[in-house]
């Protein structure tokens, strides 16, 4: 009950939140932002119009602010939690129950955060009469959330919302009263310190949305941390994400790595947020089991941490250095941005993967994983969508390949397996393997032999010469208005544009022969030249034998224009 | 002459006939096996090569003697009817294959001839009787 209208005055509140002053209490906030969504203020009960203003907002209005919101609403909580909850009930009773998730921001999917706030509203809601309300809300603000949540997790609706929503006091009394809420709240006061540095640091990779290909490495993490997600369940995905991993490693692994990778994970959370909200709520009904009921609701944002941080942990095992993980926790974070840019870069990262595949021991399984993504991503764009999905259930499921890499390898594919192999079959995943490519070689002159660079180029060659075969097939078999992709529209892509003869699968098909289309005037015309052709011939062969071919040719074009006029026998 | 060059395709559709359209889809299968068993065993293969050994080398036959005849049918086009001297001039830069076609064009006058010259010995000695 308190979450659907949290969300909703959040989502409306976040987009007057730019333009508001950060330093602005929230109350001020509140104001501005239930006038751009009047719906949601008056009537509860509709929430679907005021869901609809704020997800175009909530997505650049989000990451700004969250950073924002987190400070303003710290401090203007505890001084100002009557005045707040008085505007709240006239104008908007569901922001009440808000508050209290001020403070924990999780990232997390609206749905979570909806049941989750039910449990928690009652002891809040004694502050505010909002209960009632927030019934009636729960449906619509998951949706809101899922809507907004497409950039951050739809968690920084939710802070946005609370810190406007007006009851920073509330939250503090609902902390007190829920116990449910009690692991979050802990970590508070360190947020609340961190929430600048975070916020200042998160910002700028949130709006670059550079990081969408870092769902990946969020999967991994998020499954380390069930201690810190519950921790801070209403905060901001970023800011959650940097504070999970520090009161969680505090807690958990009692390792400093995680503030660091925390931070780093913020900003990739937030975008692999936007874009998968579905697996990330996905991903919060896996963990949920791990979690207890009252952390539920930080599962989205936890799960990005825990997901992220999973692989450090597991190199923090490894390599009690911290520094390492953070390096690996960059390059992480950096391949998954390149995990999206891979089609138009896949030239550079497989020259560069090479030479460092041969550097580092755990390289073989990353640069399978790598070429398995690259496959996928090659061969069907909409498996590369089913992966990014998959990738954050992929920690649960495997393996722990810390990405050592510091270039652009993905060291934590959900889907794939891990499969120790040389460079040859690494390279097996793709079209073209260095193996086989020596072999066909071989066959041409067995002295012969590649250069590496070679082997590499020929093998982009045969991997564009591939896709660009089967994207123009795919295209003329929907041109036959068929979903099934036959060998005869490849057949036929391949004969006409690269005027290749493949024999033996054509079919039953008989090539149809086009008769060459003449015009009734050009038939004309041939008809007349060969007639004078002929008659100058018969009469000029005698006569004219050296200068026949020359007197034949001009005499016919002579001829052309009068025997139009006059026709000669 | 004319069916020297060409090996009189069976597979192609009957002009004229309303099946047209229904034989255009289908191509009849196997119509060289017999022949090209022999042929392959001629140049290196197996007495019985495989089948789908066969009907691949058919497929290319086929393949390769239609690709021929449209080429042929766009020259000829313009000059009116299709004639052997078509087929030669799309093999002109082939030497091999214009001397064999020339060779064979040749070998068949000349049995033409002697088919000629013998049914008339064949009148005069029954004549004589």
């Amino acid at each position: 009950m308190e979450a659907p209208p949290p969300p909703q005055p959040a989502a409306s509140a976040e987009q007057p939140a730019p333009a508001a002053a950060s330093s602005q209490p929230p109350e001020p906030t509140q104001t501005p932002s239930p006038s751009p969504s009047p719906s949601p203020a008056p009537d509860p009960a509709q929430p679907p119009p005021v869901s609809a203003p704020p997800p175009p907002s909530a997505a650049p209005s989000a990451a700004q602010n969250p950073p924002q919101l987190q400070p303003q609403s710290l401090p203007p909580s505890q001084s100002q939690p009557p005045p707040p909850q008085q505007q709240s009930q006239p104008q908007q009773p569901i922001q009440q129950p808000r508050p209290p998730l001020v403070r924990n921001r999780p990232p997390a999917p609206f749905p979570h955060f909806s049941n989750h706030l039910p449990s928690s509203a009652p002891p809040s809601s004694s502050a505010s009469a909002s209960a009632s309300s927030a019934a009636p809300a729960p449906s619509p603000s998951p949706s809101a959330a899922s809507q907004r949540g497409g950039l951050a997790i739809g968690v920084p609706a939710h802070s946005s919302h609370l810190p406007r929503a007006q009851q920073p006091v509330a939250t503090y009394s609902s902390i007190g009263a829920s116990p449910a809420f009690n692991q979050p709240f802990t970590p508070l006061p360190r947020m609340t310190e961190q929430s600048s540095a975070a916020n200042a640091q998160v910002r700028q990779p949130i709006q670059g949305i550079q990081n969408i290909g870092m769902i990946g490495s969020l999967s991994t993490t998020t499954q380390i941390r069930p201690g810190g997600v519950t921790g801070p369940p209403q905060q901001r995905l970023v800011q959650p994400t940097s504070r999970a991993a520090s009161p969680s490693t505090n807690q958990t692994l009692g390792s400093q790595k995680f503030p660091n990778s925390g931070l780093i994970r913020g900003p990739s959370m937030v975008s692999s947020g936007s874009i998968s909200s579905v697996p990330q709520q996905s991903l919060v009904s896996s963990q949920g089991k791990q979690m207890p009921a009252s952390s539920s609701s930080f599962r989205p944002q936890a799960k990005p941490n825990v997901l992220q941080q999973r692989p450090h942990s597991l190199q923090q095992t490894q390599q009690p250095p911290s520094a390492a993980s953070h390096q690996q926790q960059i390059p992480t974070s950096q391949q998954q941005q390149q995990q999206k840019q891979q089609q138009f870069q896949m030239q550079l990262q497989q020259q560069q993967q090479q030479p460092q595949f041969h550097q580092q021991h755990s390289s073989p399984r990353q640069t399978q994983e790598y070429y398995n993504q690259q496959n996928l991503q090659l061969r069907n764009q909409p498996q590369l969508l089913q992966q990014q999905p998959a990738r954050p259930l992929g920690p649960a499921t495997t393996k722990p390949n810390p990405p050592t890499l510091v270039h652009t390898n993905v060291a934590q594919p959900a889907v794939t397996h891990p499969v120790v192999g040389t460079d040859a079959a690494e390279s097996g995943d793709h079209i073209l393997g260095k193996r086989s490519l020596r072999e066909l070689v071989s066959q041409i002159d067995p002295s012969e032999k590649l250069d590496s660079e070679v082997e590499d180029v020929l093998v982009e060659i045969a991997e564009d010469f591939v896709e660009s075969v089967a994207t123009f097939a795919c295209s003329l078999a929907k041109h036959r208005k068929s979903t099934t992709l036959e060998a005869k529209d490849i057949l036929l892509h391949v004969e006409r544009n690269w005027n290749m003869m493949l024999p033996g699968y054509g079919g039953d098909e008989i090539k149809c022969y086009k008769k060459q289309f003449t015009n009734d005037i050009h038939k004309e015309r041939l008809a007349v030249i060969k007639k004078s052709m002929a008659a100058t011939g018969d009469t000029a062969n005698p006569k004219n034998a050296s200068g026949g071919p020359a007197a034949a040719s001009s005499k016919s074009h002579a001829q052309k224009a009068p025997p139009i006029g006059s026709p000669k026998a | 002459m004319h069916n020297s060059a060409s090996a009189g395709p069976p597979a192609k559709p009957r002009v004229g006939s309303s099946q047209v359209s229904e034989a255009s889809l289908k191509r009849k299968r196997g119509v060289f096996q017999k022949d090209l068993q022999h042929m392959m065993y001629g140049f290196g293969d197996d007495p019985n090569p495989l089948p789908e050994t066969v009907s691949l080398v058919e497929d290319i036959v086929v393949e390769y003697i239609t690709d021929m005849v449209h080429k042929a049918q766009n020259i000829a086009s313009k000059r009116g009817r299709l004639l052997t001297e078509d087929f030669l001039y799309l093999v002109r830069k082939d030497p091999p294959k214009l001397h064999r076609c020339t060779e064979l064009l040749s070998m068949h006058e000349e049995l033409k001839l002697a088919r000629k010259a013998f049914d008339v010995n064949e009148e005069t000695l029954a004549t004589a009787d």
